[in-house]
């Protein structure tokens, strides 16, 4: 079976907005794995999902999505690629401008030129199983961050991703409160192969076992080294 | 030597400036035609900025286009009136509003109204993070920020445009009449203004209308998009796009009016 992700000995240098650096950064995911990070304590801005998905190129090495890098893909290939990966931003997360609802459907009817009414319904029906009480309305600004991280994660898994970046998608939240994610992701990796990447700067989670992690790590020196053999 | 390079260094930086300004107007002109490009949030935000550039600035531009025929057209009625030349009326009025004051002034409040909130909320999305964003979800930047606002800014002109000619031209003529001026019928109006218009005056104000519109569209959108990550960045920005855009529809107009009319 061929690698979902594979990062293969990526150097990038912490600029900003990260605050960590990668260097002979190497991880594989096949089909249904997780791998969890632990970023470097007190720098939790890591380079590692923007160049997993191609957004900034690696000073060295090669970030290979499916088996084909990111510099050997077309603009537009590459844009559609992108489309399929579902994530949750450490950053800024919104479009201003936009109703949250706006927001979560976007990348769907852009791609996949779904009706808005039929991926809305999509991303009820998600909202649902993540326990919200339906997609927040208005101006991000003005719904409650913890809020906004949960339909984040409503974003993230629209549409079925083949992979998943969790940048801290628990991080404002109690143990509880994430824990319909992770029955939503473990769903996700049963039924079609989803890998995840889970950056988490918390050590509970590192313990959770309802996450079932493939493998756990802990970033040093811009590399990942093994927390315990799993 | 030093002063030589400095002057060669600026107009380096001058043509690669617009050369990149071109590709940017080119690119939205090619990539308009193309259903492909025309995904259904990209419809909406074109929908969005006809809206505020065009529909929500067409009350601002008739009060406008009212007081220009009331001070360009009224007078000039009566002066031809008093030196007997009523047949020139038409003539003045297309040469004076269509070709020149019109596409002028309407780009001239879209860049105050409507170029200055593009600059800043393209600079505030990329001081944000919200361009890197769109960029992480497969949302091309060009396509769904640039071309629905460049192509969006251009039509509205041209409507505006058109809206500013025609307000300017009725109140003119109704004022005329109020203040007894010797405007004679309506009809006798219209024909003669129409009868005025050739070829190259429609040529000349729909080159005008359009042309200048997608230029300003494009230079407010590459000054926002080009700040870096200060916020200090973006009222520079907004700046620069208002004496670009002026100096780039003052050029675009001279040399339309040059390349028609000599």
């Amino acid at each position: 079976m061929s690698a979902v992700l594979e990062m293969r000995e990526v150097s990038f240098a912490a600029q900003y907005p990260y605050e960590c650096e990668l260097n002979g950064f190497s991880l594989a995911l096949e089909p249904g794995d997780l791998c969890l990070i632990a970023p470097p304590s007190g720098r939790l801005v890591t380079p590692i999902a923007d160049v997993a998905c191609g957004i900034v190129e690696p000073a060295r090495g090669e970030v290979l999505l499916h088996g084909a890098g990111w510099a050997a893909r077309s603009p537009q290939d590459a844009a559609a690629e992108r489309g399929r990966i579902g994530r949750v931003f450490e950053r800024s997360g919104w479009l201003s401008n936009l109703d949250v609802d706006e927001n979560i459907t976007l990348a769907q009817r852009y791609h996949r030129r779904h009706e808005p009414q039929e991926v809305l319904r999509a991303a009820q029906a998600l909202a649902a199983e993540l326990e919200l009480d339906g997609i927040p309305q208005g101006r991000p600004a003005h719904v409650d961050r913890s809020l906004l991280l949960k339909a984040q994660w409503v974003r993230a898994l629209l549409g079925e991703p083949k992979l998943l970046l969790l940048e801290r998608p628990t991080r404002e939240l109690s143990p509880a409160e994430g824990a319909p994610l992770v029955k939503a992701i473990n769903r996700l990796r049963e039924q079609t192969g989803a890998a995840v990447i889970w950056i988490t700067g918390r050590s509970e989670r590192m313990e959770d076992s309802a996450l079932r992690p493939t493998r756990k790590c802990a970033m040093e020196g811009g590399a990942l080294r093994d927390l315990n053999q799993l | 030597m030093k002063f030589v390079s400095g002057i060669g260094g600026w107009v380096v930086r001058r043509v690669a400036s617009l050369s990149r300004l071109i590709a940017v107007a080119w690119t939205v002109v090619v990539s308009s035609v193309q259903p492909r490009y025309w995904p259904p949030p990209v419809r909406n935000v074109l929908a969005r900025q006809i809206l505020f550039t065009g529909f929500e600035a067409s009350r601002f531009i008739s009060l406008i286009s009212l007081m220009v025929g009331i001070a360009v057209v009224v007078q000039t009625q009566v002066a031809l009136a008093k030196v007997g030349q009523s047949g020139l009326l038409g003539p003045i009025l297309v040469m004076v509003i269509i070709r020149e004051v019109g596409p002028l002034l309407t780009n001239f409040i879209v860049i105050g109204r409507s170029g200055t909130a593009m600059t800043t909320e393209l600079a505030n999305m990329k001081v944000n993070g919200e361009v890197a964003l769109l960029d992480a979800q497969g949302l091309d930047p060009f396509l769904y920020l640039v071309l629905p606002r460049v192509l969006g800014t251009a039509i509205s002109i041209f409507c505006l445009t058109i809206i500013f000619i025609a307000v300017s031209f009725i109140s003119g003529f109704l004022f005329g009449l109020l203040l007894g001026a010797n405007t004679g019928n309506p009809g006798m109006f219209v024909r003669s203004i129409f009868g005025a218009l050739t070829k190259a005056d429609v040529f000349n104000l729909l080159i005008k209308a359009f042309v200048p519109g997608l230029l300003v569209g494009s230079i407010c959108c590459v000054e926002g998009l080009s700040v870096g990550g200060a916020v200090t960045e973006v009222p520079q920005a907004a700046t620069r796009a208002v004496m670009r855009s002026t100096a780039a529809l003052f050029i675009t107009s001279a040399l339309v009016s040059l390349v028609t009319y000599l």
